[in-house]
């Protein structure tokens, strides 16, 4: 189970203090989006978070000292940054790539970066020095052709998108997602996770029929984190929801 | 011309990545990578389709109404005391602006790629209310989006889009605000044609806007040969992305003698003020802060040339000395306003009220023979009820 958070949502204790309760409920990789104002491929949910957030000023830095916490706390979970091109440039990228490898990090994904364009190659080279992985996606509009570039890409997983849309904006088919995993899976040997559109432990469930190697869960853990800011056992509860999930996919 | 000229001619679009120099580029979600892969081979294949030109030339004669004239502002000029000042009538167009031949020439393109919808985005409701003309001509439906701040201010544009027969999405913000929400509506929406009013975003959006708008300059150099049998001195153009200034432009970035200034809004001036980063699809000048993760800048009462970003072939044309920039700001629009009213008796919108500044500014002193081309891309339609507001008793 992947699961996606917004880093220092609401605030970077209590963002810490979710993250280790997730991992303790046994979630596999730890998604963690760095905030940015534009986030053209998010939904109304993700974005309200990224603004709390950025109204208190978080930025990639903090974003990259929260990933540190979530290691010193534990050894094996997988950390991905998650977030656009924009931060990162800024930052820039060369010093964004080697504090990702000092605080022991596994890769990022970059929603707006196609290996079209020229930062990308950039930010993918150095990771790979690094032996960072760049996570690519595919969505349901991305042509055999291009799938084929694309797996030469291919590093740590594939980010396999249910459907082409923002986030939290529709539900997945279960149909299309299994047809689009086989379709992938002919050309990486690299396991492939699905995500977008999965909202329950239901839905997870269901999602394990699709030949998929792991879920990705967004949308529905940040409107939880959102509805309940103020909650003193918003960690705890946070962790108890990804206990259902895990236990679905087992 | 020499082919050492050609050689090393400006006069060309992106490369094959989609950048001007440093800037340009995609970048865009992986769900939006085959449309942009489908539109530039679209692009490519329809400027070689003589009949599509020629329906495109059809109808920016006889629904639009080009070629939009020159005419020199002789009151204004003899106020000055300088250099000749022209303008360049886009006003005159269908729907008030430069931006009908933008939408004609894409929504014929969204045609010959057999799509059904459309969806776009507007600043001051000029792109918005020409596109919703042109889908209504050719009787395709379409979305706009457009932000709150400027839906409060041009409201005839959106009563005549919504005539049109256009459905209208209001979002918090302005202009960057409803490119975002477009680009989310078209990530939505893959079987769209997303119809881009200006020169900005991923490639191939800036080459496509500026393929339609340089007419505007092909024009210029016909009219001025006619009529003063010779070109302008200076060629001035106001700027929110740039689809104007670089319509107005482009057929003569091979002449450096003749001097090209873009004019922004003084509060939005990214090509003066910006940094260099990536957002809304391209790499190019933000207004941004540090850490790129939030934009920057005023509020202009050009509500067209609000924006903070700029078109990524005008900041590489700046950055090797091709154009110059300058800036405008609100007391300077609402002053050229009056001054082009009570002299001319054309009423110009206030973005080309930063394009006349500047060319006030530079026509004084100059020789009588010099000539200053300024680009009227809007008429003041939708600004009337501001002006009316801010300096209306002015008038009394
Ligand atoms: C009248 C007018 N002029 C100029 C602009 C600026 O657009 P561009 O920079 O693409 O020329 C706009 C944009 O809405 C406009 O409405």
């Amino acid at each position: 189970m992947i699961a996606y958070f917004v880093a220092c949502y609401p605030n970077f204790e209590k963002s810490l203090e979710i993250i280790k309760k997730s991992i303790d409920a046994g979630v596999n990789i730890c998604e963690i989006g760095f905030p940015t104002q534009e986030a053209s491929g998010e939904g109304i949910i993700i974005k309200n978070a990224h603004d709390h957030c950025l109204q208190r000023n978080v930025t990639l830095k903090d974003t990259i000292k929260l990933a540190k916490a979530v290691r010193n706390y534990n050894n094996d979970v997988g950390i991905i940054l998650m977030g656009y091109m924009s931060n990162i440039f800024k930052y820039p990228i060369k010093n964004f790539v080697s504090d990702l490898a000092s605080v022991d990090a596994d890769g990022c994904l970059v929603v707006d970066a196609p290996h079209e364009l020229r930062e990308e190659n950039e930010l993918r080279n150095l990771m790979n020095k690094k032996n960072l992985s760049l996570i690519k996606l595919v969505a349901p509009t991305t042509k055999e052709e291009r799938l084929k570039k694309l797996s030469n890409l291919f590093s740590g997983w594939v980010y396999s998108l249910n459907f082409s849309g923002i986030s939290g904006s529709k539900s997945a088919n279960l149909e299309d997602v299994k047809n689009m995993i086989k379709k992938i899976k002919t050309y990486t040997d690299l396991p492939v996770c699905s995500g977008f559109g999965i909202k329950t432990p239901g839905d997870a469930k269901k999602m394990t029929q699709t030949g998929c190697d792991g879920v990705i869960v967004g949308s529905s853990i940040v409107e939880y984190i959102g509805k309940n800011l103020n909650d003193t056992k918003l960690p705890k509860n946070v962790g108890n929801i990804i206990k259902t999930f895990v236990e679905e996919l087992r | 011309m020499s082919t050492e000229k050609i050689k090393n001619s400006l006069k060309t679009g992106s490369d094959k990545d989609g950048y001007f120099g440093e800037y340009g580029g995609i970048a865009a979600g992986e769900n939006l990578m085959n449309n942009l892969e489908e539109l530039k081979k679209a692009f490519e294949a329809a400027i070689k389709d003589k009949k599509f030109l020629d329906e495109f030339a059809y109808y920016c004669k006889h629904w639009i109404g080009r070629p939009s004239p020159i005419y020199f502002a002789e009151r204004i000029t003899n106020k000055i005391g300088g250099a000749k000042i022209y303008f360049k009538q886009e006003h005159l167009n269908h729907t008030g602006s430069h931006k009908p031949t933008n939408t004609l020439f894409q929504v014929l393109l969204a045609k010959r790629m057999g799509k059904k919808k459309i969806i776009c985005e507007s600043g001051a409701g000029q792109h918005w209310s020409a596109a919703a003309a042109t889908a209504a001509k050719f009787g395709m439906p379409i979305v706009g989006v457009m932000g709150k701040i400027d839906c409060a201010r041009v409201n005839q544009n959106l009563i005549k889009a919504k005539h049109y027969g256009g459905k209208l999405k209001i979002v918090e913000g302005s202009l960057r605000e409803a490119i975002t929400a477009a680009i989310k509506e078209w990530s939505n929406n893959p079987d769209y044609y997303y119809l881009i009013g200006s020169t900005c975003s991923s490639s191939p959006f800036v080459d496509i806007v500026r393929y339609a708008q340089s007419i505007i300059g092909k024009e210029m150099r016909e009219q001025f040969m006619e009529l003063e049998g010779k070109l302008p001195n200076e060629i001035i153009a106001c700027a929110g992305a740039g689809s104007n200034f670089t319509g107005s432009i482009f057929e003569f970035l091979d002449e450096p003698e003749i001097k090209k200034v873009v004019v922004e809004a003084e509060e939005t001036a990214a090509l003066t003020n910006g940094t260099k980063g990536i957002q809304q699809g391209m790499v190019t000048k933000f207004l941004q802060s540090d850490d790129g993760s939030k934009s920057l800048g005023g509020s202009s009462l050009g509500a067209g040339i609000m924006y903070y970003g700029i078109s990524p072939q005008l900041a590489h044309l700046k950055d090797i000395g091709a154009i110059e920039a300058s800036t405008a700001n609100d007391k300077e629009l609402l002053e050229t306003y009056k001054l082009v009213a009570q002299n001319e008796g054309i009423g110009i919108s206030f973005e080309p009220a930063a394009a006349v500044t500047e060319a006030l500014k530079r026509a004084k002193g100059k020789p009588k023979d010099y000539i200053i081309c300024a680009t009227a891309c809007g008429r003041v339609e939708k600004d009337l009820d501001v002006i009316e507001r801010l300096i209306g008793k002015d008038f009394e």
